[in-house]
């Protein structure tokens, strides 16, 4: 059986640090608005860190007239910038802002999921930077923990592209407010 | 510089002294990431860490020495460095001819970069003799004083040991802001059953996190301390003898605390209700080991050192002094264990003059100015930003006028610089040599020169080489600066055999295999004496009554630290800056309804200093009177701020927080 490797995140443990962000600036050195992974407050006390979610039917490689992306067998969602001709057809048919344009190249890239260190054994940069260990990599395959759920507020429509990210939801706490 | 990878140390004015990994190829940093051998930032970095490539490749960091003329007019022309020595050393020799010592000379520096070697600029001006020197720490002093106060020694348990409590009672901290690796082991001892209490006056990213968050009015801690100690007190004590022998003053504590507190008191004071005292009193009643964490925030008001010695006495009698695996955690202070040779540097001895000059660094420019025979007449500022990060800014324009050379070494032209008459560009951490100590975890590391310098950048101990070297070609015998010496000769002299042994070092090699902790850290067990409880019964009563009265209509201006920025560090790298955050002035829904204010209108708030307009943002869960805006930027808040005039013999931290400010609607006819 393939892989299907996706990312899990524990929205109770993101302290919206932007190192997973950052991180990823840094391992890949994309251009300044070139985002592959961003954190996002999407309501209030609830941070998403977000990048290409490496759908399962992925709306980028059914509307890319170049045939530019391809799905590996462990699930990594790729583009070949080679191919791509800029039309952005990608971009405006990806759920989650993943494809990002480059006006000066005229090409879109976005997050291969660091496929180059996963296949020498590493996991992707981002996972590796998170100091609360909020995100990681599972193989949605065989991951199951009753306590994950598909959905967020915030993040979109999951039926269409059926995404390889699951999360932990936010915890109740008790807050005592001023009086 | 060859290809490969190189260690470097982050060297901010952090909690997190993190140990990093540099990619080096053709001499070009390429990318960075954690070093997992340092066993507390574990092989990662915060977002700013991971911006290196962009701190350091930035168009906007300074090339060449540069000189303008005017000051401040902006019309700055490229020098060479010898020609940048030549004006500073013949300006230092000038005013020691004109007033016979070199006390017209002085510096202002502070944490910048904490490395070892950044104690050139104080070597250097000791080398020349009595001169004008600051003391003292912003930032943590008057916690500082109060831990010692008590213990009789400076101390902060080991943080990795925080992952292996029952109970984590953070006092106006924010790691998940500030302080990002500590949070690990915060949610390793959450994962294992302990309970996380954040109490602060904002609801905090780690506020957000903590299993149970209590909002307090700002500058009441040591209130909430004693509501505590009341019930704990009042439901028994089980080892009371044992706290009664362990510390100085228990009796009259209890007295104290049984008399003069009273919970619905507290309650109004502190905004805190009575259940969420009644909560915090049975875990720390309860839950064992327990770790108590004393935030620089709550000392960075005029009631601090009281807070800090009322939440010291709370964990005195919850466990600190009788449970070995409890803890109470500030900062520590083990960089003064080293030699610090270049701080500690002996100049020549002046025939009449026996030392230099002190200023109080909380209180720089209106000293200063206070200075006659001779005024100060000659600033150098290194890993500093005065202009938007110290109070009392007009007292420092009024400095800036009396000095006839202004000399500022940075990486960027920031609004200091701008008001200099020479910059001189400094070296990245990665373009020099180093040894960093932690303030907050205990590992020691070394910062490898892994690249070339920026254009012409240089290291603070560099420019001290070569400047003192100038003086000394101009006046032969002004410095005795040991300029032959190289940076890994200071590095290795730091490390004597009591250093080597306390790090567990055999050499210096063994740093280049990664950073090594201190073997023995500090406890919490008071020296020889005891634990004294609370200060004198006469600083608590002075102390109460010395509250704030609330004016009507006035806001306490909280300034934390943000999460992209230290201080003004950061501010002009693009990848940490692509939301706006400059220029937001948070303020409750209450106020806003009072002043009818919409969101994301302009708004000004001013005081009797100035003014600084801002994009009103409303925020439901911000205490009424405080408004809450960050630091540095185009418009920095710190024109708002000035330091009060000091009240303790031995100094204090800068009470940042003390300051008012009024809110208006924005209109044109305003400015």
């Amino acid at each position: 059986m393939f892989k299907r490797t996706g990312f899990i995140f524990n929205a109770d443990d993101c302290i919206n640090c932007k190192a997973c962000e950052i991180s990823c600036k840094n391992e890949n050195q994309t251009p300044m608005n070139i985002q592959w992974r961003t954190v996002k407050k999407v309501a209030p006390e609830l941070y998403l860190s977000l990048s290409c979610n490496h759908c399962d039917s992925p709306e980028c490689f059914r509307v890319c007239p170049e045939r530019a992306f391809i799905k590996r067998k462990d699930g990594i969602v790729q583009i070949d910038e080679n191919l791509c001709t800029g039309c952005q057809l990608c971009v405006s048919a990806c759920p989650y802002q993943a494809p990002q344009f480059n006006p000066e190249t005229r090409k879109v890239s976005k997050c291969q999921m660091c496929y180059p260190r996963q296949d020498i054994g590493m996991v992707p940069a981002c996972v590796e930077a998170c100091t609360t260990g909020a995100l990681n990599l599972v193989d949605l395959n065989t991951f199951e923990d009753e306590q994950t759920v598909r959905n967020l507020p915030g993040f979109s429509d999951v039926t269409v592209t059926n995404p390889s990210i699951i999360f932990y939801p936010l915890k109740p706490r008790k807050r005592y407010f001023l009086q | 510089m060859k290809d490969g990878v190189y260690r470097n140390t982050c060297p901010r004015n952090c909690f997190g002294t993190c140990g990093i990994l540099s990619y080096v190829k053709n001499g070009r940093l390429m990318k960075v990431t954690g070093d997992p051998k340092h066993g507390y930032t574990k092989g990662r970095l915060c977002a700013k860490g991971y911006a290196s490539t962009q701190f350091v490749y930035n168009t906007q960091r300074l090339k060449y020495p540069m000189i303008q003329s005017p000051r401040g007019s902006g019309n700055w022309k490229r020098i060479s460095w010898d020609e940048a020595y030549s004006i500073i050393a013949g300006k230092i020799i000038e005013l020691n001819q004109r007033f016979g010592s070199n006390l017209a000379s002085g510096y202002n520096k502070f944490s910048g970069n904490l490395g070892f070697l950044h104690y050139a600029v104080e070597g250097m001006f000791n080398s020349f003799g009595p001169h004008t020197k600051p003391v003292g720490n912003p930032c943590a002093l008057t916690g500082k004083l109060a831990v010692n106060q008590a213990f009789g020694h400076n101390f902060s348990s080991n943080p990795e040991d925080m992952a292996d409590t029952n109970l984590i009672v953070i006092w106006g901290a924010n790691p998940a802001v500030t302080n990002v690796h500590q949070m690990k082991f915060i949610y390793e001892a959450r994962r294992s059953g302990a309970k996380f209490i954040v109490i602060d006056p904002i609801f905090t990213r780690t506020a957000e996190k903590a299993d149970v968050y209590i909002q307090i009015n700002p500058g009441t801690d040591a209130w909430l301390a004693f509501g505590i100690a009341k019930i704990l007190i009042e439901k028994g004590i089980d080892d009371e003898e044992s706290i009664r022998e362990q510390t100085i003053g228990w009796d009259q504590y209890k007295h104290f605390i049984h008399h003069q507190i009273d919970l619905s008191d507290v309650s109004k004071r502190t905004g805190v209700p009575t259940e969420a005292m009644e909560v915090l009193a049975e875990f720390y009643g309860n839950l064992k080991p327990a770790v108590t964490w004393n935030g620089l925030g709550i000392q960075r008001n005029d009631r601090g050192s009281h807070s800090i010695s009322a939440i010291n006495s709370l964990a005195a009698m919850t466990g600190i002094l009788s449970n070995p695996n409890s803890g109470l955690y500030y900062m520590h202070f083990d960089i003064e264990h080293f030699p610090q040779l270049l701080l500690n540097h002996q100049g020549p001895v002046h025939p009449n003059i026996t030392k230099s000059r002190d200023i109080d660094i909380s209180n720089y420019s209106k000293n200063a100015l206070a200075l006659t025979e001779p005024p100060l007449k000659f600033l150098w500022v290194a890993s500093r930003n005065i202009i938007t990060q110290d109070q009392n800014l007009k007292s420092w324009h009024q400095l800036f006028n009396q000095l006839e050379l202004i000399v500022t070494v940075d990486l960027y032209l920031t609004k200091t610089a701008k008001h200099s008459d020479i910059v001189l560009p400094a070296a990245s951490h990665f373009e020099e040599e180093d040894l960093n100590v932690g303030y907050w975890h205990y590992w020691l590391s070394i910062n490898q020169k892994s690249i070339p310098p920026y254009y012409e950048a240089k290291s603070d101990l560099q420019i001290a080489r070569e400047l003192t070297k100038k003086l000394n070609e101009l006046s032969p015998g002004f410095s005795n600066f040991p300029f032959e010496k190289e940076p890994i000769d200071w590095i290795k002299e730091e490390l004597t055999p009591e250093i080597m042994r306390q790090y567990s070092l055999t050499s210096y090699e063994d740093l280049l295999e990664g950073p090594h902790k201190k073997i023995e850290i500090a406890h919490s067990m008071p020296d020889s004496e005891k634990f004294r409880l609370l200060p004198s019964k006469e600083t608590v009563t002075e102390q109460l009554q010395s509250e704030n009265l609330k004016k009507p209509l006035t806001y306490r201006l909280l300034t934390p630290q943000t999460l992209l920025k230290i201080h003004s560090q950061y501010e002009l790298v693009p990848w940490l800056n692509q939301e706006q955050t400059e220029d937001i002035i948070e303020l409750s829904s209450t106020a806003a309804i009072q002043h009818e204010i919409d969101e994301n209108t302009k708004i000004e708030i001013y005081n009797q200093h100035g003014f600084i307009i801002g994009t009103a943002k409303i925020n439901p869960t911000l205490p009424n009177q405080v408004v809450l805006a960050s630091q540095a930027g185009n418009n920095p808040i710190n024109q708002l701020i000035t330091q009060t005039d000091d009240k303790g013999a031995n100094g204090s931290s800068t009470f940042f927080y003390d300051s008012m400010v009024n809110i208006r609607k924005w209109r044109e006819k305003n400015v």
